[in-house]
């Protein structure tokens, strides 16, 4: 399997006043396309800056990080657009979903080529059939995570994040959750990592990398 | 689902705050609509009415000539004259009929006659009417022309009113005055005339009309002007809105950049939503202010002049000007919306 994303020697800094803080502090990393990996380690550790630059939503401060090769530093913010909406999945902690719009409609948001069918097929899949017309207020906190999912699926990435993305729910949706990425990750061949600092959540990955000040301690 | 179409859902979901935000697009556009309009009638009645007053020379037979009627060959010398424009010919005789002494006279200009029933074409004055015993579609014979009275004017003179060339036809191709506006000072050109063209006189009029027609101009400029300061007020709360939209929606606007959408598209929809609001406020302003139109015009006696009230133009402008002045008003919060950092943006709660 070739490397999907690489990281090198990547560190981010930012100034807190006068102090600058090291969020990455020389990540060293590389994941493969197929992979599912859990990311743990305690707040403040660089897990969620990790996932931010995986995702294109920060660049490093040095080092370089590549996606499919890629070094991200040198496109453009729409190539970087178009490389977050065709290749990579965002599953949130909070659910993120646009509030005035249907469950169908939250998913087809980023979709590249309208597909009605498609988009319904990929919701009864995530256990949401009947709830296409339902706005996220009228769904439970499983449910609207189940969207999310549907909604980081939709173009077909190579990869999906997914931030915290059990944080905001009981242990059996949460477990019905992993298992949804589990599955993507075993039958659809789409490689995942789920940033966590719950155990039991992470246990679902193939690999568990722990982070502190910004490192990889194993 | 696209970005436009949610833009279009954001305005429909804030009614009241699209609502307000369109208020001061609404009454500004409302204002101008009614100001231009009435000013634009009222400078219409003014031009209609003093029109048949807005020449500098009146050219009519000489004394010297014996006769009240010029033929058609010294007409054409008058008004093939150089220094002479805008001229209009005028030709009245005097009949009688039925043992009563009228006078027909050729009119370029209906608008000017007051009507008391009917409308324009053939019209004879009250007195003219009661004598004879004429109602609108009476028959009446001048000259051999077989004619039916198709109003009855208001003034009770003695007067039948037909048009200038049918006037002009019976009384053998004869005009009875020549009015026309002169290139260069018109009492020079008023005794050159006379020199040059025999047979005639020309006499000169005052210019306060033109005067009078130039101060109707400019009062409809600065109805405009303080009618568009209306408009700026509405056009800065789409500014204000928009911004505050944007803020509130950091977060959203995060998510659409987390999923992929391009800071262009992002301010493309915002733009999108700002014109929607100013257009929309222009639409429900035109249409507020032609009822205002329509009022006035009633209140006015001018719903003769509604279509010059309520110009087509005014309502394109207005439109298209609302719509654009919207959207360059929306530049500022879309260049915002477009710029946030997609990390702290999701932060946002």
């Amino acid at each position: 399997m070739s490397n999907l994303i690489e990281f090198n020697d990547v560190w981010k800094t930012y100034k807190m006043g006068e102090e600058e803080v090291n969020a990455l502090a020389g990540l060293d990393l590389t994941l493969k396309e197929g992979s599912f990996t859990a990311v743990m380690g305690p707040s403040g550790s660089g897990k969620s800056t990790f996932l931010h630059i995986a995702g294109i939503l920060d660049m490093p401060t040095e080092g370089t990080f590549r996606i499919k090769g890629k070094d991200t530093s040198r496109l453009s913010s729409k190539e970087q657009a178009h490389l977050r909406r065709n290749e990579i999945g965002f599953v949130f902690q909070r659910f993120n979903l646009m509030p005035q719009l249907t469950a169908l409609e939250n998913v087809m948001l980023p979709m590249i080529d309208e597909d009605l069918e498609k988009a319904k097929k990929l919701m009864d899949r995530m256990g949401l059939a009947g709830k296409y017309n339902k706005r996220p207020g009228q769904l439970s906190g499983g449910e609207q995570q189940r969207v999310v999912i549907s909604r980081a699926l939709i173009n077909d990435p190579s990869i999906v994040l997914a931030d915290e993305p059990t944080g905001e729910l009981d242990s059996k949706n949460a477990d019905a959750i992993m298992q949804i990425l589990q599955d993507l990750n075993k039958k659809d061949g789409v490689t995942i990592v789920v940033v966590t600092h719950n155990r039991e959540s992470a246990e679902f990955a193939d690999a568990i990398i722990e982070m502190k000040d910004g490192k990889i301690i194993s | 689902m696209n970005l436009y179409k949610m833009a279009f859902n954001n305005i429909r979901r804030r009614k009241l705050r699209s609502a307000l935000t369109m208020l001061g697009i609404i009454i500004g556009v409302a204002t101008i609509v009614v100001l231009v309009g009435i000013t634009a009638g009222a400078t219409s009645v003014v031009k209609e009415e003093t029109s048949s007053l807005m020449y500098d020379v009146t050219i009519s037979p000489s004394l010297s000539s014996g006769s009240s009627l010029m033929d058609n060959q010294t007409a054409s010398k008058v008004e093939s004259y150089p220094k002479l424009y805008n001229v209009t010919e005028f030709t009245g005789f005097q009949e009688t009929i039925n043992g009563n002494d009228v006078t027909i006279q050729g009119t370029n200009n209906w608008k000017q006659l007051k009507l008391k029933t009917g409308s324009s074409g053939v019209v004879v004055d009250s007195g003219v009417a009661e004598k004879l015993g004429y109602t609108v579609g009476s028959k009446v014979k001048i000259k051999d022309q077989d004619m039916t009275v198709t109003g009855i004017a208001k003034e009770n003179g003695e007067n039948i009113y037909v048009d200038q060339s049918l006037a002009k036809q019976m009384a053998d191709n004869k005009v009875s005055a020549i009015t026309a506006r002169t290139y260069g000072d018109p009492k020079t050109v008023a005794e050159d005339l006379q020199n040059n063209i025999t047979g005639v006189s020309a006499q000169t009029k005052s210019e306060k009309v033109a005067e009078v027609q130039d101060m109707v101009n400019q009062s409809m400029l600065f109805a405009s002007i303080i009618a568009s300061v209306g408009l700026l007020v509405g056009i800065i709360s789409v500014i204000n809105t928009m911004l505050i939209s944007v803020m509130e929606r950091t977060k959203q606007l995060g998510i659409l950049k987390a999923i992929g959408f391009t800071n262009g598209e992002i301010m493309g929809s915002t733009l999108f939503e700002a014109g929607i609001l100013g257009f929309l406020g222009a639409v429900i302003g035109v249409v507020i202010g032609a009822v205002g139109i329509f009022a006035a015009a009633n209140a006015l006696h001018f719903t003769d002049y509604m279509s010059e009230m309520l110009p087509v133009w005014l309502i394109v402008t207005v439109i298209v000007g609302s719509t654009v002045l919207s959207i360059l008003a929306g530049l500022y919060p879309a260049r915002r919306a477009s710029k946030l950092n997609v990390v702290e943006a999701l932060r946002d709660e």
